[in-house]
């Protein structure tokens, strides 16, 4: 193990390629002190040889790879390749009888008043569906034997039409693997060096569709990834790289680079997974650990509901999928996320009927907000904050930026001339149908599942989370709001704090009756296992992984379930007591419970190791006044609650301990937050912000209209 | 008090979201496959006097079905008689219902301020409401009075305590009662979860504010409607078309800058069989096409309906009366709707299509699960061709134009729940639907029966004519079922009602191709030879239709 070197300090580093720059944050720890120093660098993204933007984002950073004892990599390589059509070409084995199950998808019309509606296209052709004999059943038994026969004629077949990667998906499979297992070996005789991919690896969980789907999207990818990963290693090591390199995962945990990269699309979603992630961490680093997290980037908003510290996995994740596409589905495990087409780049624009409407389209970085300067004509959500006051016209982009308030008034009143109202009304009208879209985001992980937002704190980043996250949060009334320290660069503390982990989720019918106890006890020793076995592989001891037991319960004759921990080893008694758990969280989710009976429909698993994690320090607190870091006073739009004189202070000034009152608005070089009257600001121990909701009984909304 | 706009719009918006909460509530509680994947249900939300304001996600059949029931809810239970928590249902066509016995509403109340300000109400289709057949659908059904349970607008819940004896009652009338009890339970569920969010909003607004929100909001659907409007060609338009059981259907449509006419008075008298439309159901249809013709992205609310004129017979078979048998009214109302889009089709290229199969193809198939012994009924609309469009190929293995966010039942769970064993569910490479631009592929999927006492109920219409070709494209191909018994003779049918299968039967489903559009001869070469590739296509076809030569 390359633990900490002589150095008397350990050096983490997160990596991110994303579509335009790739991003590092570097913490340098001081073993004596425990402090960490934090760089942060940026460089242009380098398709299709992405490992290079890493390799230059880290000297331009000054990171010296032989220095790194950690580094996490997060990146946007494998949700680029599929959106862009940049895989390979896919073959695909199945069943006899269902060639046709990737085309005849689920037959759903999400739009479905237009006659026009295009169902999305399979990523494998007809040709390029093949088949082969045999079947299992529902229970995993065989009930016709594997032909392997027609093997040798399809892969010459593929080999002739240039598949360069193939997916296996055989019916039930997610009960016995075996006849896939056989196909693939048979496939790795036949063809040694082409990239395989059976459907049991990436899911054992039924619906063949789904699953086969994300078999062939795994494909598509597999090749592109897997070069690029084993270039990045390449360089890195080139470099004097000796430490561990980490691969962040859609479920939020990271995993080694030799696993993901022999199924990538585990990191489908590992962007946002990051942040939901360090909401979770510092939820319980602040003894909050019911956490609404929400970041608010240039095109779209994400937000995650976080109980008990647990951020939620599911395996009901689509990609292109909206109100006009029915998508494609991918079934692995990703953070439940709700995502909404409302940044600070999202248009403003008015419709044939009178109507304001904000997103989902965006200025995106190029042209921009008007404001930019760069050729923006159409008004977006900055460019009403910067009119309001909300956004500091001479500190736009932490002063990198110019305002350009000159096309921001062009642009807004424009949007105001259709309105038939002033600029002024026309920006607040902005700001308060953006922050009503994300409020109904919020609403749908909160309120939606039975939980009630005053148990909870908003955790707000991203670059534009903190500039509406007080309005949410009052709109929510949840108790305060968080704006943690570094919420620009809070993805990659993120990264930092997150276990090496894995989820498995598994089909497998079960009655909680009388004597089932011990078949479900075997279910999920059976997994943990297998768990245990994975992580030996990487060289995690059995002792350093921890494991959580959910089952998935439902009231017999429903398809959808309650997830419900369980604790210690399924016994009659155990079992009871979990029957007795899931009606309970059944009627908090639906307001009723059913006298019927409950059965088991599957497990889930997580399997975890703690890899070397940043530790929090704390600061002392100081008793000086916020005043210190007071740096101006200017009046402040805060749309429905009026104009208002605000104090502005330098978020670099403030100190922990330090506490004061809005109206107030913070300015950082990466983030601004606007605190609206009433509330109060404290930074705490770690340098994060703590806004208090006041009591809000009694605030019209239209009175201030 | 005037209401600013922004204020106004938030409001709406809010209603949407409402209505999507409550479309997951009931998905997730459900206990009806047709409900939780087939995804056989709506949700809406309405104002004080039942005019719609938002639906949820699901079926554009559905839309426009809440309001004509909480119409006839509202109007049996005065405002001053209802309580919050109170909960209404009706399933029957001549009181309120629209559509078949099966399908339940079920509503809410929903008051601010001390007053009803709204109704959230959600439709489902249930497993078995009794009446003469497993399922309640059968086509030996002369009267309504065999097609199950009736409830003539009810009330369910009173105050938030279920009225026990209703419930008794329903569970004793249906074969699968713990299921349909679930079921309404979901129901019940989805429009709690809108009310409370309604009761937030204008909580927080004013139930005056809320009130004007949505009027302005049924104004602005209207608005939106009148502008498209004055885009469609106008005239007036006429089709007679024969129909599988020998009827003709008539339509005629008149189209000017106000309204949107349809005259269904000139057809056949109410059917003796469950193959019958109330009224409303063909409101519905008309609702739906107008929907398409003039704003198909947008919402649709009680305003979107406003120009629909709809002229229709009573005693006729749209517009039956009790005590009709309604069951396949579905298919019935498929019809009427098929017949409107093929009316003005050959007018309006851009905007319609060629023909789809247009038939819910609903199947039906029950039994005992070999396993767990319990009885299963698998209840399954079947996806099937479109008709290719200007410029553009069909979409293959899709829902009917009557269902939306509608999903087919995967074989693993079908196999696994239900006990049957799927041998294939492939495309349909039948002849049928060439063209410029070809129809969309249907299916084939083969049901291998395990159950000793299982039974098959189907009714599938565009069987003895298939989806209908546009500007020279050929017809798509039919709608049929094919049975094959593990001893005895293969037959043929599009319909039957509770046939009795063995272990070892083979129920195969085929739905049609939809109709081709233009001339197949001016096909591009490549598309045609890519079809050939991909197997949809044989090359002596290729030749004899399209003039292939490679």
């Amino acid at each position: 193990m390359s633990g900490t070197n002589d150095k008397g300090r350990t050096i983490r580093v997160a990596t991110d390629v994303g579509g335009t720059f790739t991003d590092m944050v570097c913490f340098e720890t001081d073993l004596a002190t425990g402090e960490s120093r934090i760089t942060t660098a940026k460089s242009d993204t380098t398709p299709p040889n992405f490992e290079q933007g890493v390799l230059n984002v880290l000297k331009k950073g000054g990171v010296d790879a032989a220095t790194v004892d950690f580094m996490a990599h997060g990146t946007t390589v494998v949700i680029n390749a599929l959106t862009e059509r940049k895989g390979v070409k896919v073959g695909l084995i199945t069943t006899e009888g269902f060639r046709d199950t990737l085309e005849i998808a689920r037959g759903n019309r999400p739009d479905f008043f237009n006659l026009h509606y295009e169902k999305p296209k399979p990523f494998v052709p007809r040709y390029l569906r093949r088949e082969v004999p045999g079947r299992m059943n529902y229970l995993g038994e065989e009930t016709q034997p594997l032909d392997l026969s027609p093997l040798e004629g399809i892969v010459a077949d593929f080999k002739a039409d240039g598949v360069e990667a193939v997916a296996v998906s055989l019916l039930h499979s997610y009960a016995n693997p075996a006849h896939e297992l056989a196909v693939l070996e048979k496939l790795r005789e036949l063809w040694p060096e082409v990239a395989g991919v059976g459907s049991h690896q990436i899911s054992r969980e039924w619906r063949e569709y789904e699953r086969g789907n994300s078999a062939v999207l795994s494909a598509y990818v597999q090749p592109v990834a897997e070069r690029y990963l084993g270039r990045l290693e390449d360089g890195l090591k080139a470099d004097g790289f000796e430490g561990q390199l980490y691969v962040m995962q859609s479920n939020c945990g990271v995993d080694s680079l030799e696993a993901t990269a022999r199924i990538p699309i585990t990191m489908v979603e590992s962007g946002p997974a990051s942040g939901f992630w360090g909401a979770a961490e510092l939820g319980k680093l602040i003894g909050e650990p019911n956490v609404l997290a929400l970041d608010i980037g240039g095109t779209t908003a994400k937000c995650s509901l976080i109980e008990d510290g647990e951020v939620t996995i599911m395996t009901d994740y689509w990609i292109e999928r909206d109100r006009t596409s029915a998508g494609y589905p991918i079934m692995v495990p990703v953070v439940d996320l709700v995502e909404i087409g409302n940044g600070g780049g999202s248009i403003a624009w008015v419709d044939d009927f009178g109507k304001l409407h904000v997103g989902p389209q965006s200025a995106g970085a190029m042209p921009g907000p008007a404001a930019y300067g760069k050729g923006g004509t159409e008004a977006t959500t900055t460019d009403a904050n910067l009119w309001l006051g909300r956004i500091n016209r001479d500190y736009f982009c932490g002063g990198a930026v110019e305002a350009d308030m000159e096309s921001a008034g062009a642009a807004l009143q424009a949007v105001a001339d259709k309105l038939g109202v002033d600029r002024d009304e026309a920006a607040r009208g902005i700001v308060r149908i953006a922050n009503n879209n994300m409020v109904n985001a919020l609403k749908l992980v909160s309120l939606n599942r039975g939980h009630d937002p005053r148990d909870f704190v908003l955790v707000a980043f991203g670059g534009g989370g903190a500039m509406h996250a007080v309005a949410l949060g009052q709109e929510l009334g949840v108790k305060k709001v968080v704006v943690p320290a570094g919420a620009s660069v809070f993805s990659a503390w993120g990264m930092m704090m997150s276990d090496l982990r894995r989820d498995f989720f598994l089909t497998a019918l079960a009655d909680v009756g009388e004597g089932a106890a011990d078949g479900i006890e075997a279910r999920f020793a059976e997994t943990e296992d297998r768990a245990r076995a994975q992580f030996a592989e990487e060289g995690v001891p059995s002792d350093k992984v921890e494991l959580k037991r959910f089952g998935k319960f439902r009231y017999q004759n429903q398809e959808h379930t309650v997830e419900v921990p369980l604790d210690g080893a399924v016994t009659e008694d155990a079992l009871a007591r979990i029957v007795a758990d899931f009606h309970e969280a059944y009627e908090k989710e639906y307001t009723y419970r059913l006298d019927a009976p409950v059965e088991m429909v599957g497990l889930h698993l997580i399997a975890s190791a703690e890899v070397g994690k940043l530790k929090p320090v704390e600061s002392a607190l100081t008793d000086a006044p916020a005043s210190e870091a007071l740096k101006g006073r200017r009046v402040v739009d805060f749309a429905t609650e009026g104009r208002h004189e605000a104090d502005i202070y330098d978020g670099e000034a403030l100190c922990p301990g330090m506490s004061f009152d809005g109206p107030a608005v913070i300015e950082d070089p990466g983030t601004t937050i606007v605190v609206n009257p009433g509330n109060r600001v404290e930074m705490d121990r770690w340098g994060n912000l703590h806004i208090l909701i006041a009591a809000l009984a009694g605030t019209k909304e239209l009175e201030a209209v | 008090m005037a209401l600013d706009p922004i204020t106004s719009e938030i409001i709406q918006n809010s209603l949407q979201a409402a209505a999507d909460e409550m479309f997951v509530a009931m998905k997730k509680t459900a206990m009806s496959s047709i409900i939780y994947e087939v995804l056989d249900m709506g949700t809406g939300i309405m104002d004080a006097r039942g005019e719609i304001a938002s639906s949820g996600a699901g079926i554009p059949a559905f839309v426009g079905v809440l309001d004509k029931a909480v119409k006839v809810i509202a109007a049996k239970f005065p405002e001053d008689g209802l309580k919050p928590g109170d909960v209404y249902a009706t399933n029957d066509p001549f009181y309120g219902g629209v559509t078949h016995l099966n399908d339940i509403i079920v509503a809410m109340p929903v008051f601010a301020d001390g007053k009803l300000i709204a109704w959230t109400a959600n439709i489902a289709h249930n497993s078995d409401v009794g009446g003469m057949a497993p399922g309640s659908l059968t086509g030996d059904a002369t009267e309504i009075f065999q097609e199950g349970l009736r409830l003539p607008a009810i009330q369910i819940v009173e105050a938030g305590d279920p009225i026990r004896p209703v419930f008794d009652i329903l569970k004793v009338n249906s074969r699968m009662p713990d299921v349909l009890e679930g079921d309404v339970w979901a129901a019940i569920s989805s429009v709690r979860v809108g009310a409370a969010r309604l009761e937030q909003i204008a909580g927080k607004y004013g139930a005056g504010a809320f009130e004007q929100a949505l009027g302005e909001f049924m104004d602005y659907g209207e608005a939106v409607s009148r502008k498209a409007l004055r885009e469609l060609p106008k005239g007036s338009f006429e089709l007679s078309e024969e129909q599988d059981d020998g009827r003709t259907f008539k339509v005629r449509i008149e189209i000017t800058d106000d309204t949107f006419s349809v005259d269904l008075r000139d057809n056949p008298d109410q059917s003796t069989g469950p193959v019958n439309s109330c009224r409303d159901g063909v409101m519905v249809a008309a609702q739906m096409l107008f929907k398409s013709l003039t704003d198909p992205r947008g919402l649709a609310n009680a305003g979107s309906f406003r120009p629909i004129e709809l002229l229709t017979r009573p005693g006729s078979t749209f517009d039956a009366q009790e005590p009709a048998a309604m069951g396949f009214y579905y298919e019935i109302e498929l019809r009427a709707y098929d017949l409107m889009w093929r009316c003005l089709a050959p007018h309006m290229p851009e905007r319609l299509g060629a023909g789809h199969f247009a038939s819910v193809c609903g199947t039906f198939i029950g039994g005992t699960h070999p396993e767990t012994g319990r009885q299963y009924t698998i209840i399954e609309p079947q996806v099937g061709g479109w008709g290719a469009a200007a410029g553009k190929d069909g979409n293959s293995a899709i829902f009917s134009s009557f269902h939306g966010e509608t999903y087919n039942c995967p074989a693993e769970i079908n196999e696994a729940r239900n006990g049957v064993v799927i041998d294939r569910m492939e495309l349909n490479c039948e002849p049928g639907g060439e063209g410029r631009e070809t129809g969309g592929r249907g299916v084939v999927i083969d049901y291998r029966t395990r159950a000793e006492n299982g039974y098959l109920t189907a009714g599938y219409t565009r069987s003895r004519f298939p989806a209908w070709g546009l500007h020279g494209g050929r017809d798509g191909s039919p709608n049929y079922v094919r049975f094959l018994p593990k001893e005895g003779e293969p037959s043929e049918f599009a319909f039957v009602s509770a046939m009795p299968t063995k272990p070892g039967d083979v129920i195969r489903v085929i739905t049609g191709n939809g109709g081709g559009m233009g001339d197949p001869k001016d096909r591009p070469r490549e598309k045609v030879a890519a079809d050939i590739r991909d197997g949809l296509l044989s090359v002596e076809r290729a030749r004899e239709v399209y003039g292939y030569d490679g």
